[in-house]
């Protein structure tokens, strides 16, 4: 029983689920059959076996819905939301009885008159309102009882079992009192007259029903009936045999067809004659009328079995094969189960044990692999291999049971949604894309409850109200968004909005409230620094606190919640358009591939997913560490690279300096390059072992708040290792540098990085100014050998990589040292390289720049306040041209000079990387008009200004790229312009949005070359159109 | 108080006699090799494989606030089990298993200094000496020793 029991319990609460998400969506489309009947069928079987179980109040419950289903279904009633509400709250209540009934093996106690009274409300209409006073004052209906059961109109069958018997109960009236008259008369044409005529018929014929549905060996028997038909043609059956017209009645194989379907059996055939016998006595027929009704059916019995037979001795020619399912039972359910044949359920504890064993095995195959690599030639090498393989797919084997859509983890939100809408007055429109995406078991339960609260914030803050919406010039209906899809390893998904967006000047009143940021700080925040702030605890910006959300509890769980599993979230958001969230998940966090590595004289893993590439550093290779005062970069592929020594993170330098020292000298130095998000920087190690697969084994609690490993595992030769976590080093390091909270992990912050926070590399060079170029701009810093600087052509030139470099000096008056090791910073444009000699590179670190002082100074674009000094930011592209009399002589070249300069707009916010690209472009014979924003952009354009050409960074504050070539494509003057689009997100999906808005071109901000290449492709294909 | 012996596993702790109940002794270990974890709290010496599970060692000495043991010790250690989690409490050296009396249980004396009164269930008079009685619970209870540390 308690197997049937849980079986039960898991296929009603899928099915419930079902129901849930289905109605909805026939809520919405009131005229789909398909999905109608489906919820019915649904609502159905779980009546039915509820009965079957013996679970009353459950019964009870799903029958009562089952009635309002059923006027749908036959059109007699129309959907309406608040019919759905009422059916949803009965499964609601259904929901509650399982629940119960799983913690306790029995129903729980419970009062559901309300809701059956409601439903029967829906489902019975006015009908019920006409009988209704009978429940209000039950005695003195009850004389009028006749009436009511004789008049036409009111249909007994239909009202609800209960009450009629208690009706019936209180009444007995009629027959009592006509009995004798009727007895004494004893003429068969008035039997039924004397039992109360047709309409007593339908009682006893409804009630009838009832047992028999509540008779659990005898209840098959009218499966596959509809029971409201059985019963109208059994009424008319017994009303025609008993008014002694036996001609008038319909057959019998029509009347008894379910029974004779189902393959009524003798035993069945009494239990069925015991009660019909009940029920006569219950409404207090005479002994005699009941004997004589009786009679009437035994003989009709003898004709059903006659039936019977024959139906099935037809089904066994037709099948003798089948010859078992010819069985009644068998029968009702041949049709399912050739379709469940196919899966089956296992508990999940078995899955999850079985996982488990998998995972020992894997490290036990570690071990013997282990083994073997360090004995050759073994007798075992080949039986290991094949084991070694049976393993790798038994693992893939038991993964894959564990993997299910993530659609399941959404089952409940249309109903969320729908409730929110209801309760909160607004339109939502729910749109779930990749429903089929599947993920791990384990990671899909964890993030079901964040994205279900999530998408509650979404709706309940996100999306406004109506009339909001359409004051704000959009669609009535809000949409919100899930979209899940694989990408390389991870999962994300994206919960998009097109409410109103995240209000950053709330967020800041309430940061400084809270005391989170000061003023200053806030106004340094880009909005998107400022809208992460949701994700600390205590905020919600709603401004009431609604039942839905606003309890300031919510996103930083979520936040932790996703990152506990590895997961990282992100959030874009811009005011009145609409938010859209990104949570990147791992597959799977069982078994991992990690690259083993040894610093010092421990060991870590590296999960293998964050590993870019390898690189062995020592001081005579092509790749060796660097120093810039103590912070180590290394150059690779012609970019800095930031590096951490693991030892150093691991707090390991304690060690004393002098072995350090030491193996510094000899010993070659492996980096593995990592990335998060779109950070990618390189982690020092001393050696790098193999790859393998480990099992992440979480740590100890005391242990878990260290935010550099993820777990630790087993290694092959029985040791314990730690598993080193990129994302929490990243954001350690992060940390440090921005001391924006730990989002370092996100490619979000990679573009502030970009955008605001520049990489900036500070010298200094003659007198004694502190210096500073744009850290990206610097191709590589060298360090040379004073002799080897040769004089031509009255300049300094220096043989670097078999070309001659010109060094140039930032004053006239600057020399060059005269021995030693001169160190420059090498700027490379196209293929021509060039350097500037410094006196000392001071720092490299992270700050914005504002230049607060232009310069009149040529190959000076003015003075910033960087690190709390005042710091000449030098003009790159002037030094440039210096060194090579013009710039651009190379590929990258511009424009060559015909009649006029091509005309060129510029729109960026930053005024830093205005005046750093504006001189390349005049420099390259172009004309710049440069503004700071889309709107004075567009001012211009009001004004009637023509350009040959528009250059637009992407991200603006108030306006961004996209909108603004939006705005231009609409018309005007500029219609036809040709457009680059500048930014720093390079994915193909930012491309494609800016070539949608209207852009011609998309370029990576700081690829100068190919912006250069660029403005000449569009300007000569301008030329040619024209 | 029932008049029954209680069984301790006894172990020596620089010097000192102390006593863990014998039900929540889950295994004893001669030295194991220990993976030490970088920025682990001090207490914590590192952790360990045993027979497939990863096991977390903490330094009892250190837990205690005691001075580090002399380089030549025996150095076993006694896998107990905290909220599910399997620990392994570094000692010096571990003695019998020993039944003593309800009747010589003393409470904690007042005057016992403040990281041992932490961790200890009480005291047992013995002959010639006292053993204390190692709480697995608070011993593992890093909260508190934090809070003392502090």
């Amino acid at each position: 029983m308690d197997d049937l029991l849980n079986e039960f319990l898991t296929e009603t609460n899928e099915s419930i689920d079902v129901v849930d998400v289905e109605l909805v969506t026939l809520e919405q489309d009131p005229t789909n059959k398909p999905i109608l009947d489906n919820i019915f069928r649904l609502v159905h079987t779980i009546k039915g076996t509820c009965g079957f179980l013996g679970l009353p109040r459950l019964e009870s419950v799903a029958h009562a819905g089952e009635n309002v289903l059923g006027k749908y279904r036959d059109g007699e009633l129309v959907v309406t939301s608040d019919s759905v509400t009422l059916i949803l709250s009965a499964l609601d209540r259904i929901k509650e009885i399982l629940a119960g009934l799983e913690e306790t093996q029995e129903e729980p106690q419970g009062d559901d008159t309300e809701i059956i009274n409601l439903l029967n409300e829906v489902a019975y209409g006015d009908a019920v309102a006409a009988v209704s006073p009978v429940e209000d004052a039950p005695v003195e209906e009850a004389i009028e009882m006749p009436e009511i059961t004789q008049s036409e109109n009111v249909l007994p069958g239909q009202v609800s079992l209960e009450e009629l018997e208690a009706a019936f109960a209180a009444a007995p009236g009629p027959d009592d009192d006509e009995e004798e008259d009727v007895t004494a008369e004893d003429d068969k044409e008035d039997i039924l007259t004397r039992i109360g005529g047709v309409d007593a018929i339908k009682v006893i014929i409804h009630l009838f029903h009832n047992r028999i549905l509540g008779d659990v060996s005898v209840k098959t028997l009218l499966d596959g009936a509809n029971t409201r038909e059985s019963k109208e043609k059994m009424g008319d059956f017994f009303t025609a045999y008993l008014a002694g017209k036996p001609e008038k009645a319909p057959s019998v194989s029509a009347t008894f067809e379910p029974f004779i379907s189902n393959g009524i059996t003798d035993k069945q055939n009494d239990t069925i004659r015991k009660l019909l016998g009940d029920v006569l006595e219950e409404v207090d027929l005479s002994s005699l009328d009941a004997e004589a009704v009786l009679a009437e059916y035994d003989d009709v019995a003898i004709n059903i079995f006659s039936e019977t037979a024959k139906k099935t001795n037809t089904k066994n020619k037709k099948s003798d094969k089948k010859a078992a399912a010819a069985n009644a039972n068998a029968n009702a359910k041949a049709g399912d189960s050739s379709l469940a044949n196919q899966s089956i359920r296992v508990n999940v504890q078995v899955l999850e044990d079985l996982m488990t064993m998998v995972s020992e095995l894997v490290l036990t195959r570690n071990q013997l692999m282990q083994l073997l690599r360090n004995s050759n030639d073994s007798a075992f090498s080949i039986p290991l291999q094949h084991l070694s393989q049976c393993t790798t797919e038994l693992q893939e084997g038991v993964m894959k049971t564990r993997m299910q859509p993530v659609g399941n983890a959404w089952a409940k939100l249309p109903r969320i949604i729908r409730d929110l809408q209801l309760e909160l007055g607004k339109k939502i429109d729910l749109q779930m894309l990749g429903a089929d995406t599947e993920l791990d078991r384990q990671v899909l339960e964890m993030i079901k409850d964040p994205l279900t609260h999530m998408v509650r914030n979404s709706a309940d803050h996100g999306v406004e109200m109506p009339a909001d919406r359409l004051a704000a010039g959009k669609k009535e209906t809000g949409v919100i968004r899930l979209n899940a899809f694989h990408e390389g390893g991870h999962i994300i998904i994206e919960i998009t909005d097109d409410g109103a967006g995240i209000p950053v000047e709330k967020l800041k009143a309430k940061a400084l409230k809270n005391g989170l940021a000061t003023e200053e700080e806030l106004d340094e925040m880009t909005d998107n620094q400022i809208q992460m702030f949701v994700f600390h605890a205590g905020f919600s910006t709603a401004e009431k606190v609604t039942a839905v959300s606003g309890r300031g509890v919510g996103m930083d769980v979520v936040r932790t919640n996703i990152e506990k599993i590895g997961g990282t979230v992100d959030l874009k958001s811009v005011e009145g358009k609409g938010t859209s969230f990104s949570i990147k998940i791992p597959l799977t966090l069982a078994i991992v591939s990690a690259l083993i590595v040894k610093c010092r004289d421990d060991r870590f893993a590296i999960p293998q997913i964050s590993v870019l590439e390898l690189v062995r550093a020592s001081k005579d290779s092509e790749h060796s560490i660097e120093h810039i005062n103590d912070t180590p970069v290394l150059r690779l592929r012609d970019r800095l690279l930031p590096l951490i020594r693991l030892d150093e993170i691991l707090g390991m330098t304690a060690v004393d300096k002098e072995t350090t020292e030491e193996s510094e000298k000899k010993k070659d130095d492996y980096i593995v390059i990592t990335q998060v998000g779109s950070f990618t920087f390189g982690i020092v190690v001393d050696k790098v072992f193999d790859t393998e697969e480990i099992v992440v084994k979480p740590v100890a609690p005391i242990l878990r708040n260290l935010q550099t490993f993820a777990g630790n595992t087993i290694l092959g030769d029985g040791k314990v290792i730690m598993i080193l976590d990129p994302n929490g080093i990243a954001n350690q390091i992060s940390d440090s540098v921005t001391d924006t909270g730990g989002f370092g992990a996100e490619e979000e912050k990679q573009t502030r990085a970009a955008d605001e926070r520049e990489a900036i590399l500070l010298f200094r060079a003659g007198e004694n100014n502190r210096r500073a170029v744009p850290l990206s701009l610097v191709a590589r810093l060298e360090e040379i050998e004073v002799e080897t600087i040769e004089i031509s052509d009255g300049k300094p030139v220096v043989q670097y990589r078999g070309q001659l470099m010109p060094l140039v000096s930032l004053d006239n008056t600057y020399q060059l040292k005269t021995e030693g090791r001169q160190p420059i910073l090498v700027f490379a444009d196209g293929d021509k390289s060039m350097g500037i000699v410094v006196d000392e590179i001071i720092d490299i670190l992270e700050d914005d720049i504002n230049i607060e002082l232009s310069s009149a100074i040529d190959g000076q674009v003015g003075t910033a306040v960087i690190n709390g000094h005042a710091t000449e930011m030098i003009d790159v592209a002037f030094y440039i041209e210096k060194a090579f009399g013009t710039l651009g002589s190379s590929s990258t070249s511009g424009h060559t000079g015909e009649e006029a300069k091509p005309h060129i707009l510029l729109i960026d916010d930053s005024k830093f990387f205005l005046n750093m690209i504006k001189p390349l472009l005049s420099a390259a014979g172009y004309k710049i008009t440069a503004v700071d924003s889309g709107a004075s952009a567009l001012a211009l354009r009001e004004q009637g200004n023509d350009y040959d050409i528009i250059i637009s960074d992407i991200e603006m504050p108030d306006m961004d790229g996209f909108s603004f070539a939006e705005e231009v494509r609409e018309g005007g003057i500029w219609q036809k312009t040709p457009m680059i689009a500048l930014s720093s997100h390079h994915t193909p999906k930012d491309f494609a949005r800016g070539r949608e808005v209207g852009f011609d071109d998309y370029v990576v901000k700081l690829e100068r070359d190919t912006l250069m290449t660029t403005i000449v492709d569009q300007i000569s294909k301008k030329q040619n159109a024209a | 108080m029932e008049n029954e012996n209680r069984d301790f596993v006894t172990i020596r702790l620089a010097g000192q006699l102390c006593g863990i109940p014998v039900l929540e002794v889950h295994d004893v270990l001669s030295e194991q090799s220990i993976t030490a974890v970088p920025l682990a709290p001090p207490a914590v010496a590192g952790v360990l494989n045993l027979r497939g599970r990863i096991v977390t060692a903490i330094n009892l000495r250190k837990r205690l606030g005691l001075a580090e043991q002399e380089a030549d010790g025996e150095n076993m250690s006694i896998v107990v089990e905290y909220q599910g989690e399997p620990y392994s409490l570094l000692i010096d050296s571990v003695g019998d298993v020993m039944s003593f009396p309800e009747d010589s249980f003393e409470r904690n004396p007042v005057t016992l200094e403040s990281c041992w009164q932490d961790v200890s269930g009480g005291i047992f008079r013995l002959k010639g000496e006292l053993m204390v009685i190692l709480d697995v619970e608070k011993l593992l209870n890093f909260d508190i020793g934090q809070a003392t540390a502090a």
